[in-house]
């Protein structure tokens, strides 16, 4: 793509297998999924892989997913945050308590308004805590680690407060619709041709500035078998959500965020100067990147995050409960870890951390679906973690 | 010194996937001398030296090492196992634990222990002796992080000392010292060798292997090139052996043509930012020219990397002075406000400050300077790469590929990706603190060109370096700094290595020294 020197004994055969190299360690995950899948399939007599179970494994594994996005940048930084589960927990009793004893005593009969403030006031309470969280974190340089376990207990205090210790419904019309309803099967459709439509176009124009700046452009070929290739999953995976009951509210949202997080890390100063900070801290700070700023930015990125996960589960769950979201930072801490983010910052991807979350939720939904103990989940789950985060390194260490 | 051989290599070759780091490598090193070992990067050094401390263990490699009489045979991982044989290595990057005394670190792991329980008075009592033994100057009792790097060094050589070492290698030992620190190390070798340790001299500053080595091994493109005593050889002669072909001159041609005044700094105080009672600036004047180079000379402590670092806006906070850039006043508040005005730093330690080892080389390169890609939303990564491919072509960097991870670059290219990172903002003023440090001689050519040539293209280069031979070959004037203060700046002219020295340990014969008119 942009050899220093040209390098005209690569062939196109050697180029496949370096960029394949290169990509190794998201592919690996990617092997590790399907395997999964597999072993379920044929351990439940396929009914694992059947539409309606695989719409609902990806509906799922939204919530924590969701908090994942952010936990990636966080972690990246040299960070993290134990507060997602519980500040997601506390939006959702919110969004809960508003749904039932708020909004309709204001506007009474106003489902949709309601639906619509509910969400705004969820995402609004987890932003300005994010904000109050990175502002101790980044300028008052607490480390994260302690800042956010004391905010996990204090959500849980606050919780128990706004909940009084009992649940909250919160299924009403319109806001239930966010974490369970689907999209029409014709709509689902017209997003997907979209979707086509943007990596083609994509594609081409990134050909088109790289041709004006005067780079050799890769062969059409491969860029066309990448391209087809995304649009073959994106057919594919609307097609089959279609088979069952459309594409999942929830799921969508999900995509559009992690989206939008993944472009933002690849292709903004904010995103690259977050690796760039977990990669050498001081040697950034040498280049004039502001690490304090930064560092708010993406806690206040994390709270707005945890308020929309907060709001998808409170829909999802359909009631505000005094355990919500307990133990659900970890999960989105794992999902992190298994795909691919490393430890001590500097690495990791959103889209690894989204397998990383899919491969969970695949293995628990599968469990379930066997009926097994909820006790002999968690063992699996951890065994999982550890074997795949030693794989990982083991690949890393042969590269 | 007997005929006696404590160590030899019998054609040994190390292969990796398609390349031959070493080849039919064979030499012996006698007991009780001092052996230098020296060769450009990637010539084999290291290679061989982590055969010697089992990273590659036995079978790993082809050929023999004979060790005292019998062949040496380390297993897998037996890093430990090397240190028990009595080869013990002292690295260029220190590994001693920051918050320990001399004392625990120098019996780490081999603390005297009575039923579980450490005995520290034992320990204590064994390190002075230790200490005593060798002549080090050090304070069993000092916390490791509150020494110079010269006494960490001395600590760490005890700490191979008390394993019992036989052989005792030295990678690179001189890079972070400075000239009298280099001396005190001289003198302990010395000292060693009187007591029958063999030492491994491996160094990039050539006129050490005459200061101290009885014999030098010369290595080039993983082959032995020669072993002689050191007696018969000159630079000149080593040189030529290293490179394979002849070197006339250690620093390029340049056809410098300073102006006028850019860049002035006056009277400059700076406070300590953790401790602001303690002056670590306590005087500092000099100017600088459009295309000059200049030469920044003192010891190791004498507060030339502070001065640069509170320049550049990210060390000491500045009480009292003036710093002018074409006229105007700078404010030196943080790395980006220094930046924008037209200053940039090389800093000292090129993995520490200078990069992210593992992003990518053109990731590395742009990483100070996103702005000019960057919109609200996008970088435009083509015009990132095309204007980075550009700097990695001018300053010649070795690769095939930008997206490759920075480490996985020499230490010279890695130098370099550092100087393009900086030259991409533009600088009028260009800081470079140690530029040469831990480079291969070939490298260290291709580094003094670079800087020529950014000098004739109108920047000013401030130069720190703890080399007298590089600071009087590459700058057209010194300023010499002893004490946080700067003592006084010299034309080239009128500078050499003896001046320099007095004026930089505060013994110059002539207390006031004549200011150069610039």
């Amino acid at each position: 793509m942009s050899a220093i020197s040209a390098t005209p004994q690569e062939t196109m055969f050697t180029k496949v297998v370096r960029q394949l190299r290169g990509n190794l360690q998201t592919y690996t995950l990617v092997v590790a999924m399907i395997v999964i899948w597999g072993l379920f399939a044929a351990l439940t007599g396929g009914s694992y892989v059947s539409a309606q179970n695989f719409s609902n494994l990806f509906r799922q594994m939204t919530i924590t997913a969701i908090m994942s996005v952010g936990m990636v940048l966080v972690i990246v930084t040299g960070g993290i945050d134990l507060s997602v589960g519980k500040l997601a927990g506390y939006i959702s009793v919110w969004a809960a308590f508003l749904q039932l004893r708020v909004w309709d005593s204001i506007f009474p009969g106003q489902a949709l308004l309601a639906a619509i403030l509910s969400s705004i006031a969820g995402i609004g309470i987890g932003t300005l805590f994010g904000v109050i969280q990175g502002y101790i974190i980044a300028y008052l340089r607490i480390p994260a680690f302690i800042v956010t376990l004391g905010s996990m207990w204090i959500l849980n205090g606050l919780i128990l407060v706004r909940t009084e210790g009992k649940t909250i419904a919160a299924n009403q019309p319109y806001f239930s619709e966010i974490g369970q309803g689907y999209l029409p099967a014709w709509l689902g459709w017209i997003i997907a041709a979209l979707i086509v439509a943007a990596l083609f176009g994509l594609m081409f124009t990134s050909r088109r500035r790289k041709a004006k700046y005067g780079f050799t452009l890769p062969p059409i070929g491969m860029d066309l078998a990448k391209t087809i290739f995304f649009c073959l999953l994106v057919v594919g995976y609307v097609a089959y959500v279609n088979a069952y009951r459309g594409i999942q509210n929830p799921v969508l949202i999900l995509a559009v965020l992690a989206i939008a997080v993944s472009y933002i890390s690849d292709n903004t100063k904010f995103g690259r100067h977050a690796y760039a900070i977990g990669g050498n801290r001081e040697a950034a700070r040498l280049s004039g990147i502001n690490i304090q700023s930064n560092i708010f930015k993406i806690f206040i990125l994390m709270g707005f995050l945890c308020g929309v996960s907060g709001v998808v589960m409170a829909s999802y769950v359909g009631y505000g409960t005094i355990a919500a979201g307990g133990g659900y930072e970890l999960d989105a801490i794992a999902a992190c870890f298994l795909g691919g983010t490393s430890t001590f910052g500097g690495e990791g991807t959103v889209f690894g951390a989204m397998v990383g979350a899919l491969i969970m939720a695949s293995l628990v939904n599968g469990l379930q679906i066997m009926n097994v103990p909820s006790a002999w989940q968690y063992v699996v789950k951890g065994i999982v973690l550890v074997i795949a985060v030693l794989l990982d390194v083991y690949m890393k260490r042969n590269r | 010194m007997s005929d006696d051989v404590i160590l030899e290599f019998k054609n040994v070759t190390k292969k990796f996937a398609g390349v031959t780091a070493l080849s039919d490598v064979s030499f012996s090193i006698r007991r009780g001398e001092i052996h230098g070992i020296c060769g450009e990067n990637g010539a084999g050094k290291s290679t061989l030296m982590k055969i010697l401390s089992g990273v590659y263990p036995y079978g790993d490699y082809e050929g023999q090492v004979i060790y005292n009489g019998k062949e040496l045979k380390l297993e897998e991982g037996s890093i430990r196992k090397a240190a028990e044989e009595g080869i013990a290595i002292v690295y260029q990057e220190l590994t001693l634990v920051p918050f320990g005394t001399v004392g625990e670190n120098i019996y780490l792991g081999k603390e005297p222990v009575e039923l579980g329980i450490i005995n520290w008075d034992k320990l204590y009592s064994e390190t002075d002796a230790l200490l005593a033994k060798y002549h080090m100057d050090v304070n069993a009792h000092t916390v490791v992080r509150h020494l110079g790097v010269g006494k960490m060094q001395m600590t760490e050589i005890a700490k191979a000392l008390a394993e019992n070492a036989k052989i005792l290698i030295l990678d690179e030992p001189t890079s972070a010292l400075a000239e009298s620190e280099i001396e005190q190390l001289m003198q302990i070798l010395q000292g060693l060798k009187r007591h029958g340790v063999t030492c491994i001299y491996i160094s990039h500053k050539l006129d050490e292997f005459f200061k101290i080595t009885d014999s030098v091994t010369i290595l080039r493109d993983g082959k032995t090139v020669l072993t002689s005593p050191t007696k018969k050889l000159n630079v000149e002669s080593l040189v030529r052996h290293m490179v394979g072909r002849e070197m006339k001159a250690r620093f390029p041609e340049g056809n410098r043509k300073p102006g006028a005044v850019i860049f002035e700094v006056e009277d400059l105080h700076a406070l300590d930012p953790n401790d602001t009672n303690t002056e670590i600036i306590k005087g500092v004047s000099f100017n600088l020219r459009k295309g000059e180079i200049l030469g920044i000379a003192g010891l190791m402590g004498s507060g030339r990397t502070e001065l640069v670092m509170t320049l550049f806006g990210e060390y000491g906070k500045i009480n009292k002075g003036t710093i002018k850039l074409e006229g105007r006043d700078v404010k030196a508040g943080s790395a980006s406000q220094a930046m924008r005005q037209g200053i940039s730093l090389v800093p000292e330690d090129r993995k520490r400050h200078g990069l992210v080892l593992m992003q990518s080389i053109l990731r590395n390169i742009s990483m100070a300077n996103l702005d000019r890609f960057a919109s609200f939303l996008r970088i435009n990564d083509a015009a990132e790469l095309k204007e980075s491919l550009e700097l990695a072509k001018s300053l010649a960097i070795k690769t095939s590929n930008l997206h490759a991870r920075a480490d996985s670059l020499s230490g010279g290219n890695q130098q370099k990706v550092v100087i393009s990172k900086w030259l991409m903002s533009r600088p009028k003023v260009l800081i470079m603190d140690d530029p040469t440090r831990g480079i291969d001689v070939g490298t260290k050519f291709e580094i003094y060109k670079i800087m020529n040539e950014l000098a004739e293209q109108g920047i000013a280069i401030i130069m720190i370096s703890s080399d007298l031979v590089e600071v009087l070959g590459m700058s057209d004037r010194v300023m010499v700094m002893h004490e946080d203060r700067s003592v006084c700046t010299l034309n080239i002219a009128d500078a050499n290595q003896e001046k320099i020295m007095a004026l930089a340990t505060g013994t110059a014969a002539n207390s006031k020294p004549e200011r150069s008119k610039s």
